[in-house]
Protein backbone atom coordinates (compact mmCIF):
# COMPACT_ATOMS: atom_id res chain seq x y z
CA UNK A 1 0.00 0.00 0.00
CA UNK A 2 1.04 3.26 -0.60
CA UNK A 3 3.02 5.87 2.11
CA UNK A 4 0.04 8.36 2.91
CA UNK A 5 1.71 12.19 2.02
CA UNK A 6 1.29 14.96 4.18
CA UNK A 7 1.37 17.83 2.29
CA UNK A 8 1.94 21.44 4.59
CA UNK A 9 0.77 24.55 2.62
CA UNK A 10 2.14 27.69 4.24
CA UNK A 11 3.50 31.18 4.01
CA UNK A 12 5.16 33.18 6.76
CA UNK A 13 3.36 36.45 5.19
CA UNK A 14 -0.08 36.62 5.41
CA UNK A 15 -2.33 37.45 1.84
CA UNK A 16 0.07 35.82 -0.90
CA UNK A 17 -2.60 32.93 -1.49
CA UNK A 18 -2.15 30.19 0.57
CA UNK A 19 -5.55 29.15 1.12
CA UNK A 20 -6.06 29.59 -2.60
CA UNK A 21 -3.34 26.81 -3.12
CA UNK A 22 -4.82 24.43 -1.05
CA UNK A 23 -7.88 24.83 -2.52
CA UNK A 24 -6.23 24.22 -5.62
CA UNK A 25 -4.25 20.85 -4.45
CA UNK A 26 -7.68 20.04 -2.98
CA UNK A 27 -9.58 20.39 -6.75
CA UNK A 28 -6.86 18.97 -8.35
CA UNK A 29 -7.09 15.40 -6.06
CA UNK A 30 -10.69 15.79 -6.62
CA UNK A 31 -10.18 16.20 -10.37
CA UNK A 32 -8.46 12.98 -10.86
CA UNK A 33 -10.60 10.99 -8.37
CA UNK A 34 -7.88 10.91 -5.20
CA UNK A 35 -9.80 10.92 -1.76
CA UNK A 36 -8.22 13.76 0.17
CA UNK A 37 -8.57 15.32 3.78
CA UNK A 38 -7.94 18.60 4.90
CA UNK A 39 -7.40 20.67 8.27
CA UNK A 40 -7.72 24.55 8.44
CA UNK A 41 -5.45 25.70 10.92
CA UNK A 42 -7.05 29.23 10.86
CA UNK A 43 -9.04 28.84 14.17
CA UNK A 44 -11.54 29.27 15.06
CA UNK A 45 -13.01 30.59 11.68
CA UNK A 46 -11.05 28.46 8.78
CA UNK A 47 -11.57 30.00 5.58
CA UNK A 48 -10.52 26.26 3.56
CA UNK A 49 -13.70 24.78 5.75
CA UNK A 50 -15.95 27.26 4.29
CA UNK A 51 -15.09 25.99 0.57
CA UNK A 52 -14.66 21.95 1.81
CA UNK A 53 -16.96 21.62 4.91
CA UNK A 54 -16.99 17.99 3.92
CA UNK A 55 -13.53 16.72 4.27
CA UNK A 56 -12.47 20.14 6.33
CA UNK A 57 -11.98 20.13 10.15
CA UNK A 58 -10.39 23.32 11.60
CA UNK A 59 -7.85 22.61 14.29
CA UNK A 60 -5.72 24.70 16.61
CA UNK A 61 -2.03 23.21 16.14
CA UNK A 62 -0.78 24.25 19.16
CA UNK A 63 -3.17 22.00 21.06
CA UNK A 64 -2.03 18.22 21.55
CA UNK A 65 -5.48 16.76 20.37
CA UNK A 66 -5.26 18.39 17.13
CA UNK A 67 -2.01 17.48 16.54
CA UNK A 68 -3.16 13.91 17.08
CA UNK A 69 -6.33 14.00 15.22
CA UNK A 70 -4.22 15.05 12.03
CA UNK A 71 -0.86 12.94 12.76
CA UNK A 72 -2.42 10.10 13.98
CA UNK A 73 -4.82 8.93 11.60
CA UNK A 74 -2.71 9.07 8.55
CA UNK A 75 -3.07 5.57 8.45
CA UNK A 76 -5.91 4.78 9.49
CA UNK A 77 -8.09 7.63 7.80
CA UNK A 78 -7.81 5.76 4.35
CA UNK A 79 -7.19 8.69 3.02
CA UNK A 80 -3.93 9.05 0.62
CA UNK A 81 -3.59 12.56 1.01
CA UNK A 82 -3.84 15.11 4.05
CA UNK A 83 -3.68 19.07 3.49
CA UNK A 84 -2.54 21.36 6.07
CA UNK A 85 -3.87 24.60 5.01
CA UNK A 86 -1.16 26.77 7.97
CA UNK A 87 -2.68 30.14 9.59
CA UNK A 88 -0.87 32.50 7.78
CA UNK A 89 2.52 33.65 9.45
CA UNK A 90 2.73 30.48 11.56
CA UNK A 91 4.65 28.66 9.05
CA UNK A 92 8.27 28.95 10.78
CA UNK A 93 6.23 28.23 13.80
CA UNK A 94 4.80 24.86 12.70
CA UNK A 95 7.78 23.68 11.12
CA UNK A 96 9.56 24.24 14.65
CA UNK A 97 6.55 22.57 16.33
CA UNK A 98 6.80 19.59 13.55
CA UNK A 99 10.24 18.97 14.40
CA UNK A 100 10.25 19.03 18.37
CA UNK A 101 7.23 16.50 18.20
CA UNK A 102 9.42 14.72 16.00
CA UNK A 103 6.94 14.93 12.58
CA UNK A 104 9.84 15.91 10.44
CA UNK A 105 12.00 12.93 11.77
CA UNK A 106 9.06 10.39 11.06
CA UNK A 107 9.02 11.68 7.66
CA UNK A 108 12.94 11.72 6.85
CA UNK A 109 12.54 7.92 8.41
CA UNK A 110 10.29 7.45 5.35
CA UNK A 111 7.05 6.56 7.51
CA UNK A 112 5.41 8.88 5.08
CA UNK A 113 5.65 11.38 2.58
CA UNK A 114 6.10 14.74 3.75
CA UNK A 115 5.54 18.07 1.26
CA UNK A 116 5.97 21.88 1.68
CA UNK A 117 4.15 24.14 -0.32
CA UNK A 118 5.50 27.20 0.55
CA UNK A 119 3.71 30.45 -1.19
CA UNK A 120 5.55 33.35 -1.45
CA UNK A 121 4.75 36.73 -2.71
CA UNK A 122 6.26 39.49 -4.72
CA UNK A 123 8.47 40.77 -2.04
CA UNK A 124 11.50 40.97 -0.45
CA UNK A 125 9.80 39.76 3.04
CA UNK A 126 8.07 37.04 1.21
CA UNK A 127 11.34 35.84 -0.10
CA UNK A 128 13.22 36.24 3.07
CA UNK A 129 11.07 33.04 4.05
CA UNK A 130 12.69 31.36 1.82
CA UNK A 131 16.13 31.11 3.70
CA UNK A 132 14.47 31.45 6.99
CA UNK A 133 12.60 27.94 6.81
CA UNK A 134 15.79 25.79 5.07
CA UNK A 135 16.85 24.38 8.05
CA UNK A 136 13.68 22.49 8.44
CA UNK A 137 13.75 20.86 4.73
CA UNK A 138 15.57 17.98 4.86
CA UNK A 139 13.74 14.89 4.07
CA UNK A 140 10.90 16.86 2.94
CA UNK A 141 9.57 17.81 -0.39
CA UNK A 142 9.79 21.59 -1.05
CA UNK A 143 7.58 23.25 -3.72
CA UNK A 144 7.99 27.18 -3.66
CA UNK A 145 4.91 28.39 -5.04
CA UNK A 146 4.91 31.62 -6.70
CA UNK A 147 1.62 33.47 -6.79
CA UNK A 148 1.48 35.99 -9.53
CA UNK A 149 -1.38 37.85 -7.82
CA UNK A 150 -0.13 40.61 -8.89
CA UNK A 151 1.26 39.61 -12.53
CA UNK A 152 4.94 40.24 -11.12
CA UNK A 153 8.39 38.73 -12.65
CA UNK A 154 9.61 37.49 -8.96
CA UNK A 155 12.96 39.59 -9.61
CA UNK A 156 13.80 37.59 -12.35
CA UNK A 157 15.14 40.71 -14.27
CA UNK A 158 17.38 41.47 -10.95
CA UNK A 159 19.64 37.87 -11.75
CA UNK A 160 21.64 38.79 -8.26
CA UNK A 161 18.18 38.86 -6.38
CA UNK A 162 16.77 35.71 -8.23
CA UNK A 163 19.48 33.54 -7.31
CA UNK A 164 20.01 34.61 -3.79
CA UNK A 165 16.39 33.57 -2.91
CA UNK A 166 15.95 30.47 -5.28
CA UNK A 167 19.08 29.00 -5.62
CA UNK A 168 19.95 28.94 -2.12
CA UNK A 169 17.84 25.26 -1.27
CA UNK A 170 18.93 22.42 -3.70
CA UNK A 171 15.58 20.22 -4.97
CA UNK A 172 13.17 23.11 -4.73
CA UNK A 173 10.33 22.50 -6.99
CA UNK A 174 9.08 26.09 -8.24
CA UNK A 175 5.69 26.43 -9.33
CA UNK A 176 3.62 29.38 -10.50
CA UNK A 177 0.08 30.19 -9.55
CA UNK A 178 -1.43 32.03 -12.59
CA UNK A 179 -3.29 34.65 -12.16
CA UNK A 180 -7.12 34.63 -11.89
CA UNK A 181 -9.31 37.14 -13.06
CA UNK A 182 -10.53 38.85 -9.96
CA UNK A 183 -14.08 39.11 -10.72
CA UNK A 184 -14.12 35.62 -11.24
CA UNK A 185 -11.84 34.58 -7.85
CA UNK A 186 -14.71 37.06 -6.23
CA UNK A 187 -17.65 34.95 -7.77
CA UNK A 188 -16.09 31.70 -6.56
CA UNK A 189 -15.29 33.24 -3.05
CA UNK A 190 -18.80 34.64 -2.75
CA UNK A 191 -20.57 31.13 -3.70
CA UNK A 192 -18.43 29.90 -1.41
CA UNK A 193 -18.37 26.47 -3.87
CA UNK A 194 -14.98 24.69 -4.64
CA UNK A 195 -13.25 25.25 -8.20
CA UNK A 196 -14.92 22.53 -9.71
CA UNK A 197 -17.90 23.13 -8.33
CA UNK A 198 -18.12 26.76 -9.83
CA UNK A 199 -17.16 25.08 -12.97
CA UNK A 200 -19.71 22.17 -13.24
CA UNK A 201 -22.53 25.44 -12.74
CA UNK A 202 -22.67 23.97 -9.09
CA UNK A 203 -24.38 25.80 -6.09
CA UNK A 204 -22.78 25.27 -2.27
CA UNK A 205 -26.09 23.34 -1.51
CA UNK A 206 -25.89 21.00 -4.49
CA UNK A 207 -28.40 22.92 -6.72
CA UNK A 208 -28.14 23.93 -10.45
CA UNK A 209 -26.08 27.20 -9.81
CA UNK A 210 -26.73 30.73 -11.64
CA UNK A 211 -22.63 31.06 -12.46
CA UNK A 212 -21.66 33.38 -15.32
CA UNK A 213 -20.44 31.13 -18.04
CA UNK A 214 -18.01 33.91 -18.77
CA UNK A 215 -16.84 33.32 -15.42
CA UNK A 216 -17.26 29.58 -14.87
CA UNK A 217 -14.56 29.81 -18.41
CA UNK A 218 -11.96 31.88 -16.74
CA UNK A 219 -11.91 29.12 -13.47
CA UNK A 220 -11.90 26.24 -15.74
CA UNK A 221 -8.94 27.82 -18.12
CA UNK A 222 -7.02 28.73 -15.03
CA UNK A 223 -7.12 25.41 -13.44
CA UNK A 224 -5.63 23.83 -16.37
CA UNK A 225 -2.94 26.06 -15.88
CA UNK A 226 -2.60 25.35 -12.75
CA UNK A 227 -2.65 21.21 -13.38
CA UNK A 228 -0.21 21.52 -16.25
CA UNK A 229 2.09 23.49 -12.92
CA UNK A 230 0.90 20.77 -10.77
CA UNK A 231 2.43 18.18 -13.33
CA UNK A 232 5.53 18.93 -12.78
CA UNK A 233 5.90 18.20 -9.15
CA UNK A 234 6.98 14.69 -8.39
CA UNK A 235 4.97 14.21 -4.84
CA UNK A 236 1.76 15.05 -6.88
CA UNK A 237 2.23 12.49 -9.15
CA UNK A 238 3.52 10.35 -6.95
CA UNK A 239 0.29 10.33 -5.35
CA UNK A 240 -1.69 9.85 -9.20
CA UNK A 241 0.69 7.15 -10.24
CA UNK A 242 -0.07 5.31 -6.68
CA UNK A 243 3.51 5.40 -5.59
CA UNK A 244 4.90 3.53 -8.02
CA UNK A 245 7.24 6.66 -9.11
CA UNK A 246 8.63 6.69 -5.51
CA UNK B 1 -32.12 32.68 -44.06
CA UNK B 2 -31.27 30.28 -40.67
CA UNK B 3 -33.63 28.09 -39.81
CA UNK B 4 -32.55 27.63 -35.92
CA UNK B 5 -31.53 30.18 -33.64
CA UNK B 6 -28.29 31.49 -34.98
CA UNK B 7 -24.86 33.78 -33.58
CA UNK B 8 -23.91 35.95 -36.66
CA UNK B 9 -20.82 37.18 -36.08
CA UNK B 10 -19.98 40.70 -38.25
CA UNK B 11 -16.01 41.25 -38.26
CA UNK B 12 -13.04 42.20 -39.65
CA UNK B 13 -9.54 42.36 -38.70
CA UNK B 14 -9.55 46.27 -40.69
CA UNK B 15 -11.01 49.46 -39.61
CA UNK B 16 -13.92 51.11 -41.54
CA UNK B 17 -14.80 48.67 -44.21
CA UNK B 18 -18.56 48.08 -43.60
CA UNK B 19 -18.63 45.51 -40.73
CA UNK B 20 -21.85 47.90 -39.03
CA UNK B 21 -23.60 48.27 -42.32
CA UNK B 22 -23.79 44.70 -42.91
CA UNK B 23 -24.55 44.24 -39.31
CA UNK B 24 -27.89 46.70 -40.22
CA UNK B 25 -28.38 44.61 -43.11
CA UNK B 26 -28.35 41.50 -41.58
CA UNK B 27 -30.60 42.64 -38.66
CA UNK B 28 -33.18 44.01 -41.09
CA UNK B 29 -32.74 40.93 -43.22
CA UNK B 30 -33.64 38.55 -40.29
CA UNK B 31 -36.74 40.84 -39.16
CA UNK B 32 -38.13 41.22 -42.48
CA UNK B 33 -37.88 36.81 -42.30
CA UNK B 34 -40.03 37.47 -39.23
CA UNK B 35 -37.42 36.56 -36.56
CA UNK B 36 -36.51 38.00 -33.74
CA UNK B 37 -32.60 39.21 -33.36
CA UNK B 38 -31.27 40.60 -30.55
CA UNK B 39 -27.97 42.48 -30.84
CA UNK B 40 -24.90 43.09 -29.28
CA UNK B 41 -22.90 45.82 -30.05
CA UNK B 42 -19.15 45.82 -28.81
CA UNK B 43 -18.54 49.28 -30.43
CA UNK B 44 -18.37 50.99 -27.23
CA UNK B 45 -18.88 53.36 -26.22
CA UNK B 46 -20.06 54.85 -29.50
CA UNK B 47 -22.35 51.74 -30.23
CA UNK B 48 -23.17 52.76 -34.32
CA UNK B 49 -25.35 49.42 -35.03
CA UNK B 50 -27.20 50.40 -31.01
CA UNK B 51 -27.99 53.55 -32.80
CA UNK B 52 -30.27 51.99 -35.34
CA UNK B 53 -32.10 49.37 -32.88
CA UNK B 54 -32.31 50.81 -29.65
CA UNK B 55 -34.50 48.79 -28.36
CA UNK B 56 -32.68 45.45 -29.34
CA UNK B 57 -29.54 46.07 -28.91
CA UNK B 58 -26.93 45.37 -26.16
CA UNK B 59 -23.57 47.85 -25.83
CA UNK B 60 -21.04 45.67 -24.67
CA UNK B 61 -17.30 46.73 -23.68
CA UNK B 62 -15.39 43.54 -25.04
CA UNK B 63 -12.28 45.46 -23.57
CA UNK B 64 -13.38 44.93 -19.90
CA UNK B 65 -14.29 41.36 -18.32
CA UNK B 66 -17.98 42.81 -17.75
CA UNK B 67 -18.52 43.42 -21.52
CA UNK B 68 -17.73 39.62 -22.38
CA UNK B 69 -20.27 38.50 -19.56
CA UNK B 70 -23.11 41.02 -20.74
CA UNK B 71 -22.10 39.49 -24.34
CA UNK B 72 -21.50 35.32 -24.32
CA UNK B 73 -23.58 35.30 -20.84
CA UNK B 74 -26.71 37.29 -22.69
CA UNK B 75 -26.44 34.74 -25.66
CA UNK B 76 -26.54 32.05 -23.37
CA UNK B 77 -28.59 32.67 -20.64
CA UNK B 78 -31.90 33.36 -23.61
CA UNK B 79 -31.70 30.94 -25.98
CA UNK B 80 -34.00 30.47 -29.15
CA UNK B 81 -33.74 33.96 -30.62
CA UNK B 82 -30.72 35.06 -33.26
CA UNK B 83 -28.22 37.42 -32.22
CA UNK B 84 -26.02 39.43 -34.27
CA UNK B 85 -22.37 40.21 -32.65
CA UNK B 86 -20.99 43.29 -34.58
CA UNK B 87 -16.95 43.36 -33.33
CA UNK B 88 -14.83 46.06 -34.32
CA UNK B 89 -11.36 45.22 -35.58
CA UNK B 90 -9.70 45.86 -32.15
CA UNK B 91 -11.93 42.98 -30.40
CA UNK B 92 -11.60 40.63 -33.69
CA UNK B 93 -9.04 38.21 -32.37
CA UNK B 94 -9.60 39.21 -28.69
CA UNK B 95 -13.24 37.68 -29.19
CA UNK B 96 -12.18 34.63 -30.70
CA UNK B 97 -9.44 33.79 -28.37
CA UNK B 98 -11.63 34.18 -25.73
CA UNK B 99 -14.20 32.52 -27.36
CA UNK B 100 -11.97 29.24 -27.60
CA UNK B 101 -10.76 30.06 -23.86
CA UNK B 102 -14.36 29.44 -22.55
CA UNK B 103 -15.37 27.22 -25.01
CA UNK B 104 -18.16 29.80 -26.37
CA UNK B 105 -18.85 27.96 -29.91
CA UNK B 106 -19.37 24.48 -28.21
CA UNK B 107 -22.26 25.58 -25.43
CA UNK B 108 -23.61 27.55 -28.35
CA UNK B 109 -24.23 24.09 -30.18
CA UNK B 110 -25.13 22.44 -26.69
CA UNK B 111 -28.12 25.40 -26.61
CA UNK B 112 -29.17 24.71 -29.79
CA UNK B 113 -27.40 27.50 -31.46
CA UNK B 114 -25.22 27.76 -35.15
CA UNK B 115 -22.55 29.68 -35.24
CA UNK B 116 -22.05 32.25 -38.57
CA UNK B 117 -19.05 34.15 -38.99
CA UNK B 118 -18.82 37.14 -41.49
CA UNK B 119 -15.70 38.09 -42.11
CA UNK B 120 -15.17 41.09 -44.28
CA UNK B 121 -11.69 40.76 -46.26
CA UNK B 122 -10.21 43.79 -46.81
CA UNK B 123 -7.40 45.49 -49.52
CA UNK B 124 -4.71 43.83 -47.93
CA UNK B 125 -2.94 40.17 -48.06
CA UNK B 126 -2.95 40.53 -43.68
CA UNK B 127 -6.41 40.41 -44.35
CA UNK B 128 -6.80 37.64 -46.67
CA UNK B 129 -4.54 35.41 -44.64
CA UNK B 130 -6.68 36.35 -41.06
CA UNK B 131 -9.63 35.41 -43.62
CA UNK B 132 -7.93 31.70 -44.37
CA UNK B 133 -7.20 31.55 -40.28
CA UNK B 134 -10.60 32.00 -39.22
CA UNK B 135 -12.27 29.90 -42.29
CA UNK B 136 -10.73 26.83 -40.02
CA UNK B 137 -12.01 27.80 -36.72
CA UNK B 138 -13.10 25.59 -34.62
CA UNK B 139 -16.84 25.29 -33.85
CA UNK B 140 -18.08 27.53 -36.65
CA UNK B 141 -20.85 26.26 -38.48
CA UNK B 142 -20.65 28.82 -41.35
CA UNK B 143 -17.96 30.95 -42.38
CA UNK B 144 -18.93 33.93 -44.85
CA UNK B 145 -15.70 35.80 -46.34
CA UNK B 146 -17.21 39.27 -47.44
CA UNK B 147 -16.68 41.59 -50.11
CA UNK B 148 -17.41 45.23 -49.73
CA UNK B 149 -16.66 46.84 -53.36
CA UNK B 150 -16.43 50.00 -51.59
CA UNK B 151 -13.18 49.28 -50.07
CA UNK B 152 -12.29 46.03 -52.34
CA UNK B 153 -11.19 42.93 -51.61
CA UNK B 154 -7.90 40.65 -51.70
CA UNK B 155 -10.57 37.37 -51.13
CA UNK B 156 -9.76 35.69 -54.88
CA UNK B 157 -12.55 36.14 -57.68
CA UNK B 158 -13.20 32.61 -58.07
CA UNK B 159 -14.09 31.38 -54.29
CA UNK B 160 -17.57 32.26 -53.59
CA UNK B 161 -18.45 35.16 -51.01
CA UNK B 162 -20.72 37.57 -49.98
CA UNK B 163 -20.33 40.75 -51.88
CA UNK B 164 -22.15 44.66 -50.85
CA UNK B 165 -22.17 46.46 -53.94
CA UNK B 166 -20.82 49.80 -54.21
CA UNK B 167 -23.17 52.35 -52.37
CA UNK B 168 -22.57 55.71 -53.94
CA UNK B 169 -22.23 58.60 -51.36
CA UNK B 170 -25.40 60.55 -51.31
CA UNK B 171 -27.43 56.89 -50.20
CA UNK B 172 -25.04 55.98 -47.78
CA UNK B 173 -25.01 59.28 -46.36
CA UNK B 174 -28.99 59.24 -46.40
CA UNK B 175 -29.29 55.74 -44.70
CA UNK B 176 -26.37 56.65 -42.65
CA UNK B 177 -29.04 58.93 -40.73
CA UNK B 178 -30.28 56.54 -37.07
CA UNK B 179 -33.79 57.21 -37.99
CA UNK B 180 -33.32 55.74 -41.96
CA UNK B 181 -35.02 52.29 -41.79
CA UNK B 182 -33.75 49.64 -44.24
CA UNK B 183 -36.55 47.38 -43.00
CA UNK B 184 -39.55 50.07 -43.71
CA UNK B 185 -37.49 50.69 -47.33
CA UNK B 186 -37.92 47.57 -48.48
CA UNK B 187 -41.47 47.77 -47.27
CA UNK B 188 -41.99 50.52 -49.22
CA UNK B 189 -41.51 53.57 -47.58
CA UNK B 190 -38.75 55.45 -49.68
CA UNK B 191 -38.20 58.28 -46.28
CA UNK B 192 -37.50 60.93 -48.22
CA UNK B 193 -35.37 59.48 -50.51
CA UNK B 194 -35.29 61.00 -54.39
CA UNK B 195 -36.51 58.69 -56.69
CA UNK B 196 -32.57 58.27 -58.77
CA UNK B 197 -31.21 57.38 -55.48
CA UNK B 198 -34.67 54.94 -54.56
CA UNK B 199 -33.91 53.17 -57.47
CA UNK B 200 -29.79 52.75 -56.40
CA UNK B 201 -30.61 51.57 -52.98
CA UNK B 202 -33.52 49.15 -54.25
CA UNK B 203 -30.90 47.66 -56.87
CA UNK B 204 -28.09 47.58 -53.81
CA UNK B 205 -30.62 45.94 -50.98
CA UNK B 206 -31.68 43.56 -53.74
CA UNK B 207 -28.07 41.85 -54.14
CA UNK B 208 -26.98 42.01 -50.64
CA UNK B 209 -30.45 40.62 -49.37
CA UNK B 210 -30.52 37.93 -52.31
CA UNK B 211 -27.20 36.44 -50.86
CA UNK B 212 -28.09 36.52 -47.50
CA UNK B 213 -31.29 34.73 -48.63
CA UNK B 214 -28.70 31.98 -50.74
CA UNK B 215 -26.77 31.38 -47.30
CA UNK B 216 -29.39 28.48 -46.02
CA UNK B 217 -28.87 26.61 -49.05
CA UNK B 218 -24.91 26.99 -49.17
CA UNK B 219 -25.05 25.79 -45.14
CA UNK B 220 -26.77 23.17 -46.95
CA UNK B 221 -24.23 21.98 -49.68
CA UNK B 222 -21.51 22.25 -46.98
CA UNK B 223 -20.13 25.51 -47.42
CA UNK B 224 -16.81 26.84 -46.30
CA UNK B 225 -16.27 26.75 -42.98
CA UNK B 226 -18.07 23.95 -42.19
CA UNK B 227 -16.92 21.54 -39.62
Amino acid sequence: MMKPTLILVGADKGGVGKTTVARSLLDYFARKNVLTRAFDTENPRGSLHRFYPAITEVVDLGNVAHQMRILDTMETANVPVTIVDLKAGNLSYSLDLFERIGVLEAARNGMFTLGLFHVVGPSIASLDEIGEIAKYLSGMQYVVARNSINETNFFEWDEATYRKYFSQIAKTQEINVPKLNEMAYEQVDVAGVTFKDFIDNRAADGSQGKFSFVLRGYVRKWCSEIDAEFAHVKMLQDVLSGGRQQ
Amino acid sequence: MATSPTVHIVCSDQHRNGKTLLARVLVDFLMLDGRDPFCIDTDAPDGPLRAFFPGRTALADFAAIQGQMKLFDTILASPGRDYVIDLPARHTERFFQTARDLDFFAECHKTGFRVFVFFIVDNSFTSLKTAYAMQREPGVDLFIPVRNMLVRSHWPENEGALTIPFLAAPIASAISNRRFSLREFVNGDPQGLAPDLVRELQAFLYDVLNSLNGLEPVRALGGPGQP
